[in-house]
């Protein structure tokens, strides 16, 4: 115990040190990271900034701009069509988010139970999807959902002809239909994530739980899962982002078609500063969806968080454990 | 209270970022309104007129000149013929060209001819999302004294220079100042498949009816009609306008893409085009899955022998050879459309290369060398096609542009039309919005753009 109590002061003795440190150096240190501040000032701050300050006016990116005050945050408050597009982004969070969180547990479960010979291949080999170039991904997944393609000739050949139809192109199936390659495209990545973080966890609870007599489910929901908080969060917030700012999968396989059925904040963000040079417009819309991202991956990250109370049994090194509730009672 | 566990931390990791912008945001709002200044400087009176042909000796008293152009990607090949020609001609001008794909021509030639560096010549794109983004910011120089001197304004090209012209606020098209000269031209037509056509007994179409019944008659045999490839969008309003251009005045329809207050997309011709391509699509020419596949990949399956008819345009002629494939005019209403024309930058210091330049462009000579590399030229006198497939789209051309159905395209008519008439007619055919619909929703996002 005494060992233990000396281990729980010390990082405060150290980290008192560093604050100390931080702030004799701090301007030297400012030195080391002056080089990335100004790529960052330069390359996001500053447009971000002007990216606000443009919402604010109408401009076709040539001629003098005029002021309109909030009048492009109206318009995107009040276009049916943005509502529209916003709610084909939270169907594509169910795809690209959560669809893939579910199969990455399931397959990093069963990674990490079953010894499968060539482990490190199949790992790559699912892996793979994350690394092609998206407009690689787009072109392969359009000639695979096309009425000729592959799926349909599958289809057909289990005598299910009745159902093929052009994937992309059909209005009730577009949308569901990119999201299955979103789904595909990110499913690798959380798989990483969580097979990582599964390796990090001790085996010594696994063995405790089987001794307790826990099952391969009861061990995946008791142990497995709470373990893998912090990385199931990471997993979120890497996938909602991308859910809600994607727009070249979109744009290479149906530009947003047919009719309106895929289009996304996006798409329109893109036409409105590209095509239409409505650059205001295009602005205001960026900046609502970068505050929508971050409202919602903040929620997710304050639902995933590491509540004190919870602390002991998802802390993934079982040994600091009894000093922490040393100095919590 | 919910924010207590990382308030602490958070703050500080947030308040770097978060100075730095507020001092960013104090440095940009020192300036003016976005945009103020940027095009200002080209005035209008420092803008000398030309009255007599730009003379080899003048352009050679201005000793070694550089002329930087910027091309779209497809204009390569007759560039690689021109520029050297031209070079042998005046010895003293450099042309340096650069060629970017459509796409990213028509996305960063606003920009770069507004840019402090802009090239002296170079390709927009006909409509307001360039062309008028061009004479609005005053980027552009006039060319209404370099057509009457070289006599732009005689000829079979005449009348393609109207979609380069501008009233003087740059809010409507198709007559005023002229800005942009473009020596290649577009004409649609019906390509068919001669072996097909053949087949089932039918004779080669030049009318929108001639396409129906061959249609309905390829569509009894099994065969698919009308090969599509929708999921640009695009392709299906090709077909629109060849029938729209029948069923009402095509001078209506330039008029209405021109930005003319009077016109309206709501006439009974235009509900009657969007019912015959809903009726068409339900009757399955276009085949199943049309909104899946691209136009170049459609295009790809016509070449390999799938469809009886392809319904576009002479820039889908590249790919089909001519034994087996002919090309259709529609004399009772084809449409088409000069391609991207050239414009002078307002603030170039080599004026009178870059128009000795457009004068090359514009002569007989290059206008076969356009022929000769696939494409259509504006200037058809002493001009001669090569192959079958080739004459028959120079004569449709001619035809068109006498009937005066060239009407240009649709797409020009708002910066967002493509889109937005691209998709609501993808629902039309799709049975899920109504023809009149269509018509409404298209004029009300044509009058919301012209105010």
């Amino acid at each position: 115990m005494t060992v233990s109590r000396a281990e729980a002061k010390r990082p405060e003795a150290s980290s008192k040190r560093r604050r100390q440190g931080s702030s004799r150096y701090s301007w030297s240190s400012l030195f080391y990271v002056a080089p990335a501040l100004a790529f960052f000032i330069v390359f996001v701050i500053v447009p971000i900034v002007q990216s606000v300050r443009i919402s604010f006016y109408r401009w076709d990116g040539i001629t003098a701009a005029t002021p309109v005050g909030f009048s492009n945050y109206v318009e995107v408050f009040t276009n049916p069509a943005m509502r529209e597009a916003l709610s084909h982004s939270l169907v594509l969070l169910f795809f690209y988010a959560a669809l893939p969180v579910v199969i990455g547990l399931f397959l990093a479960g069963l990674m990490s139970r079953i010894r499968i010979y060539g482990l490190t291949w199949f790992r790559a080999l699912l892996f793979l999807p994350q690394i092609l170039s998206s407009v690689v991904v787009a072109v392969s997944w359009r000639d695979i959902l096309a009425i000729d393609g592959p799926l349909n000739e599958t289809l057909r050949a289990v005598g299910l002809g009745s159902i093929t139809r052009a994937w992309l192109g059909d209005f009730g199936t577009a949308l569901p239909a990119i999201g299955g390659i979103g789904t595909w495209v990110e499913y690798g990545l959380c798989m990483l994530l969580f097979l990582s973080g599964i390796a990090s966890i001790d085996r010594s609870l696994y063995e405790a739980a089987r001794l307790d007599g826990a099952g391969p489910i009861r061990e995946f929901v008791s142990i497995t899962l709470p373990s893998l908080r912090p990385q199931i969060s990471i997993a979120l917030i890497l996938t909602i982002t991308f859910a809600l700012r994607n727009f070249d999968l979109i744009w290479n396989t149906t530009q947003g078609g047919p009719g309106t059925s895929t289009a996304v904040p996006s798409v329109y963000i893109y036409q409105d500063a590209f095509q239409n040079r409505l650059l205001g417009e295009a602005s205001a819309l960026a900046v609502v969806l970068t505050v929508l991202t971050l409202v919602i991956v903040g929620i997710v990250q304050l639902a995933l968080r590491e509540s004190p109370d919870r602390a002991p049994r998802s802390t993934p090194e079982p040994a600091q454990a009894p000093g922490k509730e040393e100095r919590n009672s | 209270m919910r924010h207590s566990v990382r308030a602490g931390h958070r703050a500080r990791f947030m308040s770097m970022p978060l100075t730095t912008s507020v001092v960013a945001l104090l440095a940009l709002s020192g300036c003016g309104a976005p945009g103020s200044g940027a095009a200002a400087e080209s005035s209008d009176e420092d803008r000398q007129s030309i009255t007599e042909e730009v003379t080899p000796e003048q352009i050679a008293d201005l000793g070694d000149v550089t002329l930087s152009v910027w091309a779209d990607q497809a204009e390569e090949g007759l560039m690689e013929e021109v520029v050297p020609a031209f070079e042998d001609e005046y010895p003293n001008v450099t042309v340096d060209v650069t060629y970017k794909s459509f796409d990213d021509l028509i996305a960063t030639v606003v920009n770069a001819a507004a840019s402090s560096s802009p090239p002296d010549l170079f390709q927009g794109n006909i409509g307001h999302a360039v062309d008028g983004a061009l004479v609005k910011g005053d980027l552009v120089r006039p060319l209404d004294d370099v057509a009457d001197v070289y006599g732009w304004e005689e000829g079979t090209g005449a009348s393609t220079l109207d979609p380069a012209r501008w009233n003087d606020e740059g809010s409507a098209f198709g007559s005023g100042t002229l800005y942009g000269m473009s020596p290649i031209s577009e004409v649609q037509g019906i390509y068919y498949n001669k072996e097909k056509l053949e087949e089932l007994n039918l004779t080669a179409p030049d009318s929108v009816e001639d396409l129906e019944a061959g249609a309905a008659a390829a569509d009894e045999a099994g065969e698919q009609a009308i090969m599509l490839g929708n999921s640009d969008q695009y392709a299906a309003t090709h077909i629109f306008s060849d029938i729209a251009a029948t069923t009402q005045d095509p001078a209506d329809i330039a008029a209405w893409i021109g930005g003319d207050p009077d016109a309206t997309f709501e006439t009974e011709g235009n509900a009657e085009a969007a019912q015959t391509m809903a009726a068409w699509a339900d009757a399955g020419y276009f085949g199943p899955g049309y909104d899946g596949i691209s136009n170049q990949d459609a295009i790809a399956r016509f070449a390999d022998g799938e469809g009886v008819y392809f319904v576009g345009g002479s820039w889908n002629g590249a790919p089909l050879n001519s034994e087996e494939f002919g090309f259709g005019s529609l004399t009772s209403g084809g449409v088409g459309a000069t391609a991207s024309p050239w414009h002078i930058s307002s603030s170039t210091d080599a004026e009178l290369p870059a128009i000795a330049f457009l004068e090359t462009l514009h002569s007989p000579e290059v206008g076969q060398q356009i022929l000769d590399t696939g494409r259509l030229p504006v200037v058809t006198d002493g001009v001669t096609a090569d192959d079958p497939l080739e004459e028959q789209t120079l004569t449709a051309l001619e035809e068109t542009i006498e009937a005066g159905t060239q009407v240009g395209y649709y797409d020009w008519a708002t910066t967002d039309m493509l889109n937005q008439m691209g998709g609501t007619l993808q629902e039309v055919m799709a049975g899920r919005v109504s023809p009149e619909e269509f018509t409404e929703q298209v004029q009300e996002v044509w009058a919301e753009a012209h105010g």
